[in-house]
């Protein structure tokens, strides 16, 4: 059984955070019949808690759901068929009923034409709470709804909140882990609840220990896998020498900057010398766009990014390496972090130091070699208060 | 807890720049005419704003808790805010910090508080506009004291509100004074060459001469110019010219992989590196031409990350066109 489901909430009060929101939600449904709106449009990043929060609800209050996700077909006959009886029958054993659209992002212009049209209409008249949820409320394609609907932000939920709520998980599952390789867990999810709940599961399935080595391999692979197609990419712009202008179009999941980072960690395995200062000149040419459209707002200079980094990497070359490369998914950001946790202590010592001597930061952080020679003088070590862990970071 | 930190440098402190901090006009070495001036205002018990400009460590900072100490005696602690520009985030927080500070008045007879607000040339043009409009808010309840080292990147309102101190960097004849001070009082012997590379090494920057002392003391008590070179050369940084040469021997890879390295363990950025890359470049073994072209390009990569460019691809960048010299 997926722990996201054995240990989804089943009460209101079991749902970690979310307080404004989920309160917000239940006065919605409970007490519809006061509603000025008919429906809700609970908003908030994935794995926040979203749909769980309304399942919840349903559970503790008995209620019936009549769901539609992204799995299912919702052109404008669809959605009238489903949600258009739906909303005006009585329910099966007279239970209250609530209608969940899930992945309303999913509703697909083409494909599900006129759908959006129908929910509007839809909402007018219905006789029990709408619940629709996206990830994004301010999309343009969501204006119609949005007027005629309360808007409920869910917050990414915090780290503190969700660490303690995988300890617990881990604590009855019997699991050993330790501080450290949770608050990996939750970074590399990005606070993502069911992504961090799910590699919980699959990281006791290997092995009862689970330490932050663990997380940041399973990560690593987890990459690799999904992102297939890149690879694809990559081999394209790096092999060939030209026509490559579209070969970034089918990577999915990625966007231009992740694009940046993937050429960047890769690039000099396929390039030598004076191609690969050609070839990062060109790279580097695209990011100067890349800064420009951050500073300017304006995105057409998106095209000549893609276009550098396509045919301006693959042109740059003179010779073509034949031979087999390996490409590695970007380490730079996993770096960055392992590097962070190594020096968190440096920060808080020279915090310290800047404090005691009057001088910025910046300064205490510029002198920190001589710092160092200086705190070995246990008098000063505790004069500045320091803790044995930033103690023990000087004698490293 | 913040206080109890604080409170630490009325009794001894150990740590030197802290225990050596002049607490009375008459212990500063230097700045006589600054302090001749700045005395009278303690007398009349009443200042404009204040402006300090100059090197670091010419002791800006120390003359402010001075004023201080001599303005509010034993309750400067509840009418002196130190802020530094560079350490906070952004002009609202210094504005929270100030308000909730300047709010209430001077306790007891004194006719004002006083805000110093350490490095203001870090922060941008706007926030100077911003920072100049409260300084007039509360006019009536606050002095500042501006301390920065370039007193152009400040805005000329601003200017035009401080009454201005220029302070030059200390001479050889003045370090030499407080390091016979210390070390006098510390009983260490130092032997005048070392006094040289002191005064070399710190370019008349004092809090860099009193932490290079104690750096030094650490090691002996008796401070020759061995020992100085010897904690100079435990401190100095040797990776960026070490990058470099991996760079210009073809080996791309591993250059940049130290690069990497260097920068997230030193919390370095961009433009710091590039400041140090610059100066390098004279010191490596490659061709007069090149070195010219090279110098170019890092003018030209500099712009860039000035521009909001990503200092990471940028750099590389750089470190590549290094590896492709023929």
């Amino acid at each position: 059984m997926l722990w996201t489901d054995k240990y989804k909430p089943c009460s209101f009060n079991e749902i970690a955070c979310q307080y404004d929101a989920k309160v917000k939600l239940r006065q919605f449904i409970l007490e519809f019949s006061k509603q000025s709106k008919k429906a809700v449009l609970v908003y908030g990043p994935t794995g926040s808690g979203k749909t769980s929060c309304i399942y919840a609800l349903a559970i503790q209050h008995k209620l019936e759901i009549v769901e539609l996700n992204a799995s299912d077909f919702r052109n404008k006959q669809q959605i009238h068929e489903i949600i258009g009886q739906a909303s005006q029958q009585q329910s099966l054993f007279n239970k209250g009923k609530v209608i969940l659209i899930d992945e309303l992002e999913g509703i697909d212009g083409n494909k599900d034409r006129g759908g959006i049209q129908e929910l509007v209409k839809l909402l007018e008249n219905s006789s029990w709470p709408i619940v629709l949820v996206a990830n994004d409320a301010w999309q343009q394609k969501l204006r119609p709804l949005r007027s005629k609907s309360l808007l409920v932000e869910f917050k990414k939920p915090e780290k503190e909140t969700l660490i303690n709520m995988l300890s617990r998980i881990a604590a009855k599952e019997k699991i050993n882990i330790n501080s450290e390789a949770l608050d990996a867990i939750t970074t590399f999810n990005e606070c993502d609840i069911r992504a961090c709940i799910n590699d919980l599961q699959i990281l006791s399935m290997l092995k009862k220990k689970i330490i932050k080595d663990d997380i940041v391999k399973l990560r690593y692979d987890d990459i690799r896998e999904r992102d297939e197609t890149i690879f694809h990419a990559l081999k394209l712009v790096f092999k060939s020498k030209s026509g490559t202008l579209n070969a970034f179009d089918n990577v999915q999941n990625l966007n231009q900057d992740d694009f940046f980072v993937w050429i960047d960690e890769n690039l000099p395995k396929e390039y030598k010398g004076q191609d690969l200062a050609k070839a990062y000149d060109v790279l580097s040419q695209a990011d100067v766009f890349r800064g420009r459209i951050r500073r300017w707002q304006y995105w057409r200079y998106l095209v000549y990014i893609m276009a550098l980094l396509t045919e301006g990497i693959s042109g740059a070359k003179k010779t073509n390496n034949d031979e087999f490369t390996s490409y590695k998914p970007p380490s730079r950001f996993l770096k960055m972090w392992l590097v962070k946790q190594k020096i968190a202590k440096k920060k808080t010592i020279t915090e310290k130091i800047a404090k005691q001597t009057h001088c910025p930061k910046r300064v205490a952080q510029k002198e920190f070699p001589l710092w160092k020679m200086i705190l070995e003088n246990r008098k000063i070590q505790e004069e500045l208060r320091l803790e044995p862990e930033e103690i023990e970071f000087l004698k490293r | 807890m913040a206080k109890d930190t604080t409170k630490s440098d009325e009794f001894d402190s150990t740590i030197w720049t802290e225990r050596y901090r002049p607490k009375e006009f008459s212990d500063v070495v230097g700045h006589e005419d600054i302090i001749k001036r700045l005395e009278s205002f303690v007398e009349f018990k009443n200042m404009p704003h204040l402006m300090f400009t100059g090197p670091a460590g010419s002791g800006k900072t120390t003359l402010a808790l001075v004023i201080a100490k001599k303005f509010f005696k034993d309750k400067w602690r509840d009418n002196f805010l130190e802020l530094n520009a560079s350490d906070e985030r952004g002009i609202d927080v210094i504005r929270q910090k100030v308000k909730s500070f300047a709010r209430t008045k001077a306790i007891e007879e004194f006719p004002f508080k006083i805000i110093l607000l350490d490095e203001s040339d870090a922060l941008t043009k706007e926030a100077q506009h911003a920072l100049r409009r409260i300084m007039e808010m509360y006019t009536t309840t606050c002095r500042f004291i501006l301390s920065c080292n370039v007193s152009s990147k400040i805005i000329s309102p601003i200017q035009s509100r401080c009454a201005v101190f220029r302070f030059k960097l200390l001479e050889k004849k003045d370090v030499e004074k407080i390091v016979d001070r210390i070390t006098k009082k510390e009983n260490i012997k130092i032997n005048n060459e070392a006094l040289d590379v002191i005064y070399k090494k710190s370019n008349g920057d004092l809090r860099q001469v009193v932490n290079l002392l104690q750096a030094s003391s650490s090691i002996s008590k008796n401070i020759t110019d061995k020992i100085l070179y010897e904690v100079i050369s435990e401190v100095q940084p040797k990776e960026i010219k070490a990058i470099l040469e991996i760079a210009v021997k073809g080996n791309f890879l591993e250059a940049r992989e130290k690069l990497l390295d260097t920068m997230l363990r030193q919390g370095l950025s961009g433009l710091d590196i590039i400041k140090t890359v610059s100066q390098e470049i004279w010191n490596l073994n490659i061709k007069q031409d090149d070195k010219i072209k090279l110098i170019e390009r890092c003018g030209e990569i500099e712009f860039r990350l000035v521009e909001g460019s990503d200092e990471f691809i940028q750099l590389q960048a750089l470190l590549a066109s290094f590896s492709s010299l023929k």
